[in-house]
């Protein structure tokens, strides 16, 4: 519990209205995306301005207590549940377009503005940014930066810590420090900024950030490829890349995924299909032309069973709307939901197909796969329901099989959602302790007193 | 458990959030909160552990659930379809029956709007006094200056007279009669709006429709019901099914009222019984819009547009009751795209809530500002001279913040703009 003396300190330095401390406002900070990981904060803190952010984050230094930011609050690892109670620094309020730079392809933000809300900004100005987490309309910056979040774009256009310049940041100690800066190069000793990008909030609190930007290309193509067995689907992905062409966005629905969306919104995919994959060219007008007539050829020649290009932008949205509804359809149909974030380098993507499917049979449970095919990273998710105990420990046997059979092609753990709370428990096993230890030198570094959200990546 | 018994009944809609929060975008109260009990993942989420007996029906959490303009925005763009306003009624409904309505909403819900003549003699007495508030514009008013410390509140004007004492109780056209409607007149067009009733009427006569207006017809109960107040919202629903009985079609001019009427199925069913007779009676009722286009099935090119309104730019709002209680968006679109002398420009946010969300304006009228703001910097982006809508709560609110803007803009029901 925090000292009522305190809670007024944080009135004075951001103002009453932007603390909250009522039963029913700690309660509504205890939760991120996901389902089961619920903790209260004691207090929920708005700040403004980077310099009440460390007024905030010195006081709490001083006193030991926890910060755990939080934007959105649409990530799904914990990673934002404030685990230690403590102080929820709620950067919503933080949520200003600073500035676009056009000749510099770039923008200033501060943390708590939402994705959506810059593209829309951005787009009347003919650039974007690329990174694409599907939870756009509700994440925040800060947050995308914290877990260094990806999307189905992230195939020809990389993640986001390849679209942030710089940033400010305020240290546990109270600091404000800018790290990077505003140039694409920059080689002045250690690359720290790369540290606070996927550091989940550990390390310190982002205040600000300059991003890096792309313009919008003027044309884009769908490309619809149909599949009778999924493994060939995985290596459709990886011919088309192979051969010269690389798509902005190829992603993966398998039969389940395809059955539930045709459910809630047909919009004629073949239910009798193992496997979907929906490629998008980006680009200017003729090369994307150039890039669609390869696609096809490409998935003809790999054994697609049949190729459909959307008649026009409205045909081609309604494709990629059903892929988005894809995670709901799968949420939608099971009172606890495993959702894995496990990555392989692509040409394994058929091999950990397999491996879902024979341990879906193994241990009797359902495994569904949907993800952004084109970089590797699947959703595999297992349907199971948490008061079900002996159907949940079997799910559970599924997804430490489907982890470490993906460490085992040579993937990672999580590709864009983070460690949080949820991966916690197998990041120890797939991690070299020499390079847990050295992790945590940088955290007592920069924390000593480990105030900044504290109980998340390692256990 | 006997006190959440409305909530029971929508736990499943409840359960159906799966916490992502991208409700957060679409949601005008959260836009301008940023807070998390703004916004529907909070609402679900508390409601839940009503439902679970972990949270009471604090003060506190009155304010979260009062906090809502049912707008259903999020409701529309759930990828779960999670129906969220139902959880909030319901919610509602479950704290009024435990905690009792408070005085305010308890007097004027009970002893005023479910008395229709006890309304219309309150009507009359604040209209003879009405001439204390200056006018704001249209026919909205505002407080005099000396007691505007008070705040800067708009309200509607009375009308110098009420719809109910100048109407008839059948008109019946020249011809053989296509069909037999029953006008539902609503507060607002009887109160304010009469001659926009007259207009409707008028209309429909003219195209061959027998139009009855009973007598006996009361408030539809929106702000009755969706504040929570399901006994008298069934009473009212009562008054209206038997003052409606003998007609094949129940037409309203004001979008709340034809959701309203329509929706007594869904929120407010006790049993199989009203279960039964609600549903059977929504499906007799109409949105004038809708009607116009769907069953009398006119033509928008053959109407004949009004002197006034000939050379101008018009642009469409679409109340919430319309575009996501009754899935009505094309329909006053192909009348305004039709009708020849006027232009339309759509507008980039047309259907964003207004901000009026009933009685919401009366308690939150500082966030009914702000979220009107937004939809003024939509009308403004159009540059139309006429912004269109067929909700009189919406129009009283535009009237209302297109006026303090300092915009030019007139507001008018689509029914308004052909003879």
């Amino acid at each position: 519990m925090i000292k009522e003396s305190l809670i007024g300190e944080f009135e004075k330095i951001v103002g009453k209205e932007n603390v909250l401390t009522s039963k029913e406002a700690l309660k509504a900070y205890s939760y991120d995306g996901t389902t089961n990981w619920i903790h209260e904060p004691d207090v929920v803190v708005f700040p403004t301005s980077s310099a009440q952010v460390a007024a905030v984050v010195k006081l709490a230094n001083g006193e030991g207590i926890p910060v755990t930011p939080r934007g959105g609050g649409t990530n799904v690892s914990g990673g934002s549940v404030p685990w230690h109670g403590g102080i929820v620094l709620c950067m919503t309020k933080m949520n200003k377009i600073l500035k676009i730079d056009k000749e510099n392809l770039s923008a200033t933000v501060e943390p708590g503005v939402v994705l959506q809300d810059l593209t829309l900004r951005l787009a009347k100005e003919g650039l974007f940014f690329p990174p694409d987490p599907q939870s756009f309309l509700g994440a925040t910056m800060g947050g995308i930066i914290s877990e260094n979040a990806g999307g189905p774009a992230c195939v020809k256009y990389g993640v986001t810590k390849q679209y942030v310049l710089g940033i400010e940041v305020v240290l546990a100690s109270g600091d404000i420090v800018s790290l990077g800066g505003r140039t694409l190069k920059n080689v002045v000793g250690y690359d720290l900024l790369h540290v606070f990008i996927s550091a989940e909030g550990t390390l310190g609190v982002i205040t600000k950030a300059e991003l890096k930007l792309n313009p919008l290309p003027p044309a884009r193509n769908t490309i619809v490829v149909v599949y009778d067995d999924v493994a060939k689907a995985g290596e459709g992905v990886f011919r088309v890349l192979e051969n010269g062409v690389v798509p902005d966005k190829i992603e993966l629905i398998d039969n389940w995924v395809i059955n539930r969306i045709e459910e809630m919104m047909p919009i004629g995919l073949p239910k009798d299909a193992d496997a979907v994959l929906l490629f998008e060219a980006d680009g200017v007008p003729e090369a994307v032309e150039k890039e669609t007539e390869k696609i096809v050829e490409i998935a003809r020649k790999y054994g697609a069973k049949d190729v459909k290009i959307p008649k026009n932008a409205d045909e081609a949205n309604k494709y990629w709307l059903a892929r988005k509804a894809g995670f709901a359809a799968v949420f939608g149909k099971a009172k606890t939901v495993l959702a894995e974030d496990v990555t392989v380098p692509r040409g394994r993507i058929p091999d950990l197909i397999r491996k879902c499917r024979e341990l879906a049979k193994k241990y009797d449970v359902e495994v569904t796969v949907l993800g952004h095919a084109g970089d590797g990273n699947l959703h595999p998710s297992i349907l199971t329901d948490i008061s079900n105990k002996e159907h949940y420990e079997r799910a559970v046997k599924a997804l430490e099989g489907i982890i470490e059979g993906a460490v085992e092609l040579g993937g990672v753990l999580s590709g864009e959602h983070g460690i949080g709370l949820e991966k916690q428990k197998f990041f120890n096993k797939v991690t070299d302790p020499v390079v847990v230890e050295m992790m945590k030198g940088v955290k007592t570094l920069l924390d000593p007193g480990n105030i900044m959200n504290p109980g998340k990546i390692w256990n | 458990m006997e006190d959440i018994k409305e909530l029971k009944r929508v736990e499943q809609y409840a359960d159906q959030c799966m916490k992502c929060g991208f409700c957060s975008f679409f949601c005008p109260v959260y836009q301008e909160e940023r807070t998390e009990t703004a916004v529907a993942r909070g609402k679900n989420y508390l409601t839940k552990l009503i439902i679970k007996g972990e949270q009471e029906f604090t003060p506190e959490m009155a304010g979260i659930i009062g906090k809502c303009l049912l707008c259903k925005r999020c409701v529309a763009n759930c990828p779960a379809k999670t129906q969220s306003d139902r959880v909030v009624v319901a919610a509602r409904a479950d704290m009024v029956r435990k905690k009792g309505l408070g005085f305010i909403k308890g007097f004027v819900f009970r002893k005023v709007m479910a008395d229709r003549s006890a309304m219309g003699r309150y009507a009359r007495l604040m209209q003879s006094f009405q001439w204390l508030f200056p006018k704001t514009g249209g026919n909205v008013r505002h407080l005099p200056d000396f007691i505007k410390s008070m705040g800067k509140r708009n309200f509607p004007e009375l009308s110098r007279f009420f719809l109910r004492d100048r109407v008839k109780s059948i008109y019946s056209p020249s011809g053989k009669p296509r069909m037999r409607v029953g006008f539902f007149m609503g507060c607002a067009i009887d109160f304010v709006y009469p001659d926009l009733g007259l207009k409707v009427i008028d209309f429909l006569v003219k195209r061959g429709v027998e139009v009855v207006v009973p007598k006996e017809q009361n408030c539809c109960g929106a702000a009755v019901y969706f504040s929570g107040d399901f006994e008298t919202g069934r009473q009212l629903a009562e008054a209206n099914i038997k003052a409606f009985r003998d007609v094949d079609c129940i037409v309203s001019a004001c979008g709340s009222c034809s959701s309203t009427l329509k929706d007594y199925q869904k929120y407010l069913p006790e049993n199989e019984d009203t279960q039964k007779r609600y549903s059977a009676f929504g499906e007799k009722v109409k949105d004038v819009t809708e009607f116009v286009i769907d069953v009398l099935k006119v033509d928008p090119s053959t109407l004949k547009l009004k002197k006034e309104f000939e050379g101008k730019t018009v642009t469409w709002h679409d109340p919430c009751h319309l575009v996501r209680y009754q899935n009505i968006k094309e329909q006053p679109r192909a009348v305004l795209k039709g009708l020849k002398g006027i232009t339309y420009a759509e507008m980039p946010n047309a259907d964003l809530c207004c901000g009026m969300g009933g009685s919401f304006s009366v308690y939150h009228y500082d966030l009914t500002k702000k979220i009107a703001a937004k939809k003024m910097d939509g009308i403004k982006a159009t540059g139309a001279d006429i912004v269109v809508t067929a909700c009189p709560g919406c129009m009283v609110n535009l009237i209302d913040n297109i006026a303090h803007s300092g915009m030019p803009q007139k507001v008018h029901h689509l029914l308004e703009l052909a003879e």
